[in-house]
């Protein structure tokens, strides 16, 4: 991997990071942008599935210290995630907007399954509730503003000619 | 793109695999054991984005409290303008009630309506008319003064021309009574359209800027005794035979909201001394009496009563003091051949009358030191009339006769 994709994706995955400890807490929805998941999910596609799901698991444990409660859940569902992300890179980063949107969306309410799933706290009520109707929203709100970065960041993200 | 071969996939799955199984591990780790791990990393490499978090959060709540904080201070900011339009209303009211209480009979209070219009001027409208016993040619007037003359009355309410009208005429004295005139509405560019001026004064007569001007009581429509103004200075006029002085008006209309409407009857029976200035502790305590302040008054009958209780001890002792001495004068044969005036005045039966506040008592020795002890005001009286040598130390005879 050139040096230039190197850098150009460390970038990338900070500004996500920035944005993830910024922005979502101002906007302070209910169902709120997981910029972090989209850092993995930008930054997996241009490496090794191994690399991916390091990278998520890494990212997971650290936001996990946060909620001591559910140490371990999001770095399993980021391992999954990056893993995954990475795998399909043929399919990610396309030239389709909406299939980047459905990619996205799909890995932001894959994560949350397994977060929810693994963390135990909600009660089966809560969880099908969580899962079927805030995690969606949230996802959607996750792929839009995946949509989003990428537009803005796609003429970052180009691969030079060399 | 390097081609994927088998073993990488291998490693790739392996390394999955590791990580699901770490964070099953860390899922499954007691919480004393998950804790110290966390903390290590928040404390660290997540230390940063907490206070990124923690900023961004207080900036959404301090976002979201904006318009709640608004509407308090705006709340609070419209209290506060409140309380200073009441307090000053108060204040005004307070003064209204003084007049009231002073002028006792003969008035009616009424609400003053500025129109806001063109004529707003020089005229308002009373919120009282001849159902409460208006009349027309009623003078109008404030605590500060005169404010002008009901011109016209309606049943309920009434219209009254402003002492601004160009139309207003008033005839009007010094306080002290040696210049007489007429007042009217400045006409001239020097003075404005709100200030006054006194015509007509004659040109032997001076007045001394500063001085009080009043209504004369002649012409029948105005009792005498209601303060205009203060001369503020002499102005130059054609009219070489007579002075004319420009006074500063002790009511200024756009300041009137509550008034009093002389009943005509009151008016021809006079003021009296409302708008005297009166001087000493009496005159203080009665305007805070009758301005109405419950605590002030609860302050105001305690003074009074505690002078009270001082004076009556002082009669008891005067009297006992007065009685072996009278006694043996009045045992005594009167001598037939008249005796010797006095040395020195005895004006005692004067002093109950005596003006109050005055600092020299008639029934004072010149050069005696006036002491602080209130003297009783019926001394006198209860003393015989026998004449008998005057006791110049004695401390009633040297202060005002009544001070409450």
């Amino acid at each position: 991997m050139p040096v230039s994709t190197i850098v150009k994706t460390v970038v990338t995955f900070a500004i996500l990071v920035l944005l993830h400890y910024t922005l979502r807490p101002l906007l302070g929805w209910r169902a709120p942008i997981d910029f972090l998941l989209l850092s993995v999910l930008a930054t997996a596609v241009r490496t090794r599935p191994a690399g991916g799901a390091l990278l998520g698991f890494v990212v997971g444990i650290i936001a996990d210290s946060l909620n001591p409660e559910a140490f371990g859940a999001g770095a399993l569902g980021m391992s999954v995630v990056g893993y995954m992300a990475s795998w399909l890179k043929a399919v990610f980063f396309a030239d389709s907007l909406p299939l980047n949107a459905l990619f996205f969306f799909l890995g932001k309410w894959i994560f949350d399954i397994i977060y929810f799933v693994a963390e135990q706290r909600l009660s089966s009520i809560e969880l099908v509730y969580q899962i079927a109707l805030w995690s969606p929203l949230s996802a959607a709100a996750t792929a839009i503003s995946g949509v989003l970065v990428l537009l803005i960041l796609r003429p970052f993200l180009e691969p030079t000619a060399s | 793109m390097a081609r994927i071969g088998p073993a990488n996939i291998r490693i790739d799955r392996i390394t999955l695999a590791v990580c699901a199984f770490l964070s099953l591990i860390a899922l499954v780790l007691p919480l004393p054991v998950r804790e110290p791990i966390a903390a290590a990393l928040r404390r660290t490499i997540l230390a940063p984005m907490v206070k990124l978090q923690e900023k961004a959060e207080l900036s959404r709540r301090a976002f979201l409290d904006h318009d709640g904080m608004m509407r308090i201070r705006d709340s609070v900011a419209l209290e506060v303008i409140n309380t200073g339009t009441l307090r000053d209303e108060n204040a005004r009211l307070r003064e209204i009630l003084g007049l009231g209480s002073k002028l006792k009979w003969g008035f009616i209070p009424a609400e003053a309506l500025h129109g806001r219009g063109v004529r707003d001027e020089s005229a308002i409208i009373l919120s009282a008319g001849s159902n409460s016993g208006v009349e027309r040619l009623s003078p109008v007037i404030a605590p500060e003064g005169l404010v002008g003359v009901v011109d016209d009355v309606d049943p309920t309410m009434s219209h009254a021309m402003l002492w601004t009208h160009q139309e207003f005429r008033v005839s009007a004295m010094s306080e002290d009574g040696t210049a007489y005139g007429i007042v009217q509405a400045s006409a001239s560019n020097e003075g404005g359209r709100f200030l006054m001026e006194m015509r007509g004064v004659p040109f032997r007569t001076s007045v001394e800027n500063g001085t009080l001007i009043i209504t004369s009581g002649l012409g029948g429509v105005f009792p005498r005794g209601i303060p205009l103004g203060r001369i503020i200075s002499e102005t130059k006029t054609s009219e070489s035979w007579a002075r004319t002085y420009l006074i500063r008006p002790e009511v200024f209309p756009a300041d009137v909201y509550s008034v009093m409407i002389l009943k005509p009857d009151r008016a021809s029976e006079g003021v009296g001394a409302v708008w005297a200035v009166g001087s000493g502790a009496d005159t203080t305590i009665k305007n805070i009496v009758t301005a109405g302040d419950s605590l002030a008054r609860e302050a105001a009958l305690a003074e009074a009563r505690a002078r009270q209780a001082v004076r009556d001890s002082v009669i008891r002792d005067s009297i006992l003091k007065a009685a072996p001495f009278d006694s043996a004068t009045v045992t005594q044969p009167v001598p037939s051949v008249p005796r010797p005036a006095p040395a020195v005045p005895r004006p005692t039966q004067q002093a109950p009358n005596s003006a109050p506040g005055s600092t020299q008592t008639p029934n004072q020795v010149p050069g005696s030191t006036p002491t602080s002890t209130p003297a009783p005001a019926r001394v006198p009286a209860t003393t015989p009339q026998t004449p008998r040598q005057p006791r110049t130390t004695q401390p009633q005879s040297d202060t005002p006769a009544v001070r409450n």
